[in-house]
């Protein structure tokens, strides 16, 4: 039995660990969008590159 | 650059995939307990055959659906009226999850081989060539690392994915083009007859159905990993020009009066 328990685990194990890798992957990714975003300016602030 | 990349869509987990992961565990759960402990011991191979309630499913998505959806993804992206980035992400996605099932094929395929061929490997042509389909996936992905303009990228990668997709024939045919030690159909014979009955056959039905759902969920969070990627490679590229070009504004602004001499020259 333990040819059978060991590909048992390794398909199972395999899928969870590549699940959790794809969950972590997209937060990172999430996380680069959100920080590389132009944060917004406030009304009537000047532009940057025109005098104020 | 078309526009479809500049404006990047943040992807929102939709809801159908949530249940297709659900769905998809509670399969492969309830196969597990029917592989390991419902169906009864093979009358020739013994408790080894709870194998084959897994290898033979892994390698279907490994070979018909991840292949499928890469080729076809890949086609539909070269072809001009269809072009779009959704079908190259979309295989790219496929690829990837697919390297994966390639992977667990050859694993669960040697944990099969060396109890009863008494070998952990042997140069049969179905193992060469799904061997093959692994590295040949592997290398699109290296391919897809390389810098490049993204449609520059995709036609590259599309072009490399059909030919992983010539591999998928040779896999699937190896075993009646060459003579191997990997046996020929399992399931049906050439004639259609089942080889497999009773709790034996709902037990590998159902592993089919269960990793076809696994294998969709994984590609939908791989898909939306592969949008998030090119969202940020792309705002990254935009702010970058954006400082660029208000460098340049400046660099302008600074120089423009004295080099058209109407500063305080006398």
């Amino acid at each position: 039995m333990r040819y059978v328990d060991a590909g048992y685990a390794a398909a199972l194990a395999t899928m969870v660990v590549y699940a959790a890798s794809l969950v972590v992957r997209r937060r990172r990714w999430e996380r680069a969008l959100r920080m590389s975003e132009p944060a917004a300016e406030p009304e009537g602030a000047p532009v940057r590159g025109e005098p104020s | 650059m078309s526009e479809q990349v500049t404006r990047p869509i943040r992807p929102r987990r939709p809801r159908w995939l949530d249940v297709v992961g659900v769905l998809g565990i509670a399969a492969m759960g309830f196969t597990v307990w029917l592989g390991l402990w419902v169906t009864p011991p093979d009358v020739v191979q013994g408790n080894l055959a709870r194998l084959l309630y897994i290898h033979p499913a892994i390698a279907t998505v490994a070979l018909y659906w991840a292949g499928g959806v890469a080729a076809g993804g890949s086609l539909l992206y070269l072809w001009p009226r269809t072009r779009s980035f959704f079908w190259d992400r979309l295989a790219a996605s496929a690829v990837e999850v697919g390297a994966v099932f390639s992977a667990l094929t050859l694993v669960t395929g040697s944990l099969w081989g060396r109890p009863v061929w008494g070998v952990w490997w042997t140069w049969d042509a179905r193992l060469t060539s799904t061997a093959l389909l692994l590295l040949l996936e592997i290398g699109y992905l290296a391919l897809r690392r390389v810098p490049a303009d993204l449609d520059v990228r995709a036609k590259r990668c599309a072009v490399a994915a059909l030919l992983v997709a010539v591999d998928v024939p040779i896999v699937h045919f190896s075993v009646d083009w060459w003579n191997t030690l990997h046996q020929g159909g399992t399931i049906l014979d050439p004639g259609f007859d089942l080889h497999v009955h009773g709790i034996m056959l709902w037990t590998m039905g159902l592993s089919f159905v269960a990793f076809t759902l696994v294998f969709v969920w994984l590609l939908g969070m791989r898909y939306q990993v592969e949008v998030l990627q090119d969202a940020v490679g792309d705002q990254e590229l935009d702010v970058s020009l954006s400082e660029r070009w208000s460098e340049d504004a400046e660099l302008v602004g600074v120089a423009g009066p004295a080099a058209h001499g109407s500063g305080d020259a006398p």
